[in-house]
């Protein structure tokens, strides 16, 4: 490491050893799922739990679509965080604004990397689903709106948003100038370059607002239109996905920003306002969420019979209870925690954290719930009862897809600051 | 117009199961994939028992789900009612298998030399066929059919690809009826078109009460049952088809 590098803000371009060994152990975890797909690939989906619906009693779609789900999820919070500081002039969370996009930037890229290993015929699907691409299809919405509009979107903002960082940190030698001179490309910092910025990203944050709630409502309708699976076919399907999707982004969002805080000794800047802020949105997410649990609850018991009465029994009572209540409770003991400390104004960071950690668990058994259930116990001809459990290539392969969504993101902090340099640092406005 | 269709009566099916072999030599489907399936059903306690089967092809169905979800276009409908797949198309996703009410569509999800009735692991046999493949591999099935020029048959059953009942497409276009109604021995299946009055299916319908299967989901089948009741929440399965490879 050179002198010049250490003038660099938050660590970057400083490789600790800490850094190094959990590149180390990603590095090894990709490994590890590399080489459970390259099986998958060679010998086919036989290496994986699912198995056909009706008479081979199984689940076609698995774990594979519970992290689709949840990845695309993720993405919630850097648009919706972006566009509360540009519209509501939320200005005291400005600092993890940067890892917010950082963040729906790579989860959005995993969630394409799973849809790829999900299906039968990857690199045919590479080609036809753009040369034959039916926009009558749920799914359609999925590739478009979703992964293509919004990753599109949330890099046009990660990028605006990092200029004029960029522009302040060209001005310093070092390794990244030449990377900082091109992401600042041109950028002064002038008055009227200012409001020229200022008003683009205020109109591009008017114009995302409605495609955030489009596109993880599209998502919804992936599962919520099939009027041949119950549990499935649902008007609510869409507006929850949208519900759990900011639940799960926002508690993701608490843990990394508590562990950048802890690493980089940022707690200056990463101060108790930032995550009591996070906390109480989080609360307000979790309560429209149980809201919608407790009317899907009751709508599914109440009167229902047939099939429909099968998959909530099993989610109930029978063999997902574990996992329903599980979800339940770790949706319940962060509500009753956020509570607590918004209404005494007693915040406490770690359970501000653990909130966040406890809310992720929920959101994956939950999607669980969603994708499974109605394949095992729901078809409307009497098939039987099925079965999925996940084999350990399917464990393998979505943990190496976690481990490279966290390599990206550990990468990107050693070569920009993953958060903003403040206004009076040396050589800015 | 020519509305392919079937209606299939209840009242003279013995559960024989031999629509589903005939399937099987037909269309050389893989391991524990059942293209039509015969549910052997029965219903209430003694001394009311009452034993039935139901054959159960694919619906073919005029408002199919599986067409409407399809991504790419692989699974579409065809002039003649005919609700295909296209093997060289289809990416793989599954999403017409979870669409479909009716549980039809089988996904591959080995390789064809390791999914299908015959041991590969024989050395002796495996020289013996030399490079011809399978002994009963169906020629016709590789090729292309309909105005549409499309791999609709069913194929080479190719890894990570959806397949399901064809209606048997390739004998449709040599002016053959399906293998299922061509080999049933009490004459269960009737195959024919619905659009026309005068053909069989056409006057079976118009003689006899008929339903099709889960009517409410709004998929329109074109497979219609008479002589008997759809089953019910009291039905259960005997000697039921759970196979997993």
């Amino acid at each position: 490491m050179t002198t010049q590098n250490e003038t660099l803000p938050y660590e970057v371009g400083r490789l600790t050893r800490g850094w190094i060994a959990m590149v180390a152990v990603l590095l090894i975890l990709m490994g590890v799922g590399g080489y459970a797909y390259y099986l998958q690939f060679t010998q086919g989906e036989i290496v994986t739990g699912l198995r056909n619906l009706g008479t081979m009693g199984g689940a076609t779609w698995g774990l594979y679509i519970v992290f689709l789900v949840y990845f695309i999820g993720l993405s919630f919070t850097g648009i919706s965080i972006a566009a509360m500081i540009r519209l509501l002039g939320l200005e005291k969370i400005k600092p993890i604004a940067r890892m917010a996009e950082t963040m729906t930037v790579i989860a959005l890229i995993l969630g394409a990397m799973t849809i790829m290993v999900d299906v039968g015929q990857p690199l045919r699907a590479m080609v036809n689903l753009f040369r034959y691409a039916r926009p009558g299809s749920p799914f359609f919405g999925t590739f478009t709106l979703v992964i293509a509009g919004y990753l599109f979107a949330s890099q046009i903002y990660l990028y605006l948003d990092g200029r004029r960082d960029a522009a302040i940190l060209a001005k310093k030698p070092g390794r990244f100038q030449r990377f900082f001179r091109l992401w600042a490309a041109g950028y002064k910092g002038t008055p009227a370059e200012k409001k020229r910025h200022n008003q683009a990203s205020f109109w591009m944050a008017i114009a995302i607002v409605p495609l955030l709630i489009t596109a993880h409502s599209t998502l919804g309708f992936v599962f919520g239109l099939q009027a041949g699976r119950p549990g499935w076919f649902s008007a609510l399907q869409a507006p929850e996905f949208v519900a759990l999707a900011g639940v799960s982004g926002f508690g993701l969002l608490i843990c990394i920003a508590a562990i950048i805080r802890k690493v980089l000794n940022a707690e200056e800047k990463l101060n108790q306002d930032v995550f009591e802020w996070l906390g109480n949105f989080l609360m307000f997410l979790i309560v429209a969420y149980l809201y919608f649990m407790v009317v899907e609850w009751l709508t599914a018991t109440y009167s229902s019979g047939g099939a429909e009465a099968s998959v909530s029994n099993a989610l109930f009572t029978g063999e997902y209870a574990w996992m329903y209540w599980l979800t339940v409770a770790t949706l319940l003991i962060p509500f009753g925690l956020l509570v607590y400390q918004f209404i005494f104004k007693r915040y406490r960071l770690a359970w501000i954290v653990a909130s966040g950690f406890m809310v992720n668990i929920a959101a994956v058994v939950k999607r669980y719930l969603i994708v499974v259930p109605s394949q095992t116990h729901g078809t409307l001809l009497p098939y039987g009862i099925g079965s999925y459990s996940p084999t350990w290539v399917e464990y393998a392969v979505v943990l190496g897809i976690f481990a490279f969504g966290t390599l990206m993101f550990v990468l990107f902090i050693k070569i920009f600051p993953i958060m903003n340099i403040p206004e009076n640092s040396e050589g800015g406005e | 117009m020519t509305r392919y269709g079937m209606v299939i009566d209840l009242n003279r099916c013995t559960g024989c199961r031999a629509c589903m072999t005939a399937c099987k030599v037909e269309n050389n489907t893989p391991q524990a994939n059942f293209w039509m399936n015969v549910f052997r059903f029965e219903e209430n306690e003694y001394p009311n028992t009452r034993v039935w089967f139901m054959p159960r092809p694919c619906m073919h169905c005029n408002n199919a789900a599986c067409v409407k979800v399809c991504p790419t276009g692989a699974r579409f409908k065809r002039e003649d009612g005919l609700t295909l797949t296209d093997w060289e198309r289809c990416i793989g996703c599954r999403y017409c298998e979870v669409a479909c009410p009716y549980g039809v569509n089988y996904f591959n999800w080995k390789a064809p030399e390791e999914n299908q009735y015959l041991d590969w692991d024989d050395a002796e046999l495996v020289t013996e066929l030399g490079n011809d493949g399978l002994p009963y591999a169906n020629p016709d099935l590789e090729l292309s059919y309909g105005p549409e020029d499309r791999f609709t048959a069913g194929g080479g059953h190719y890894k990570g690809v959806v397949e399901k009942c064809t209606f048997c497409v390739h004998r449709l276009e040599n002016d053959l009826i399906p293998a299922c109604a061509d080999n049933c021995p009490t004459d269960v299946i009737n195959f024919g078109d619905l659009d026309d009055p005068s053909s069989k299916v056409s006057m079976l319908l118009g003689e006899k009460p008929s339903y099709r299967l889960l009517e409410d989901v709004g998929t329109d089948p074109n497979v219609y049952y008479i002589g008997g009741t759809p089953p019910n929440s009291e039905t259960r399965q005997i000697e039921e088809i759970k196979v997993r490879v």
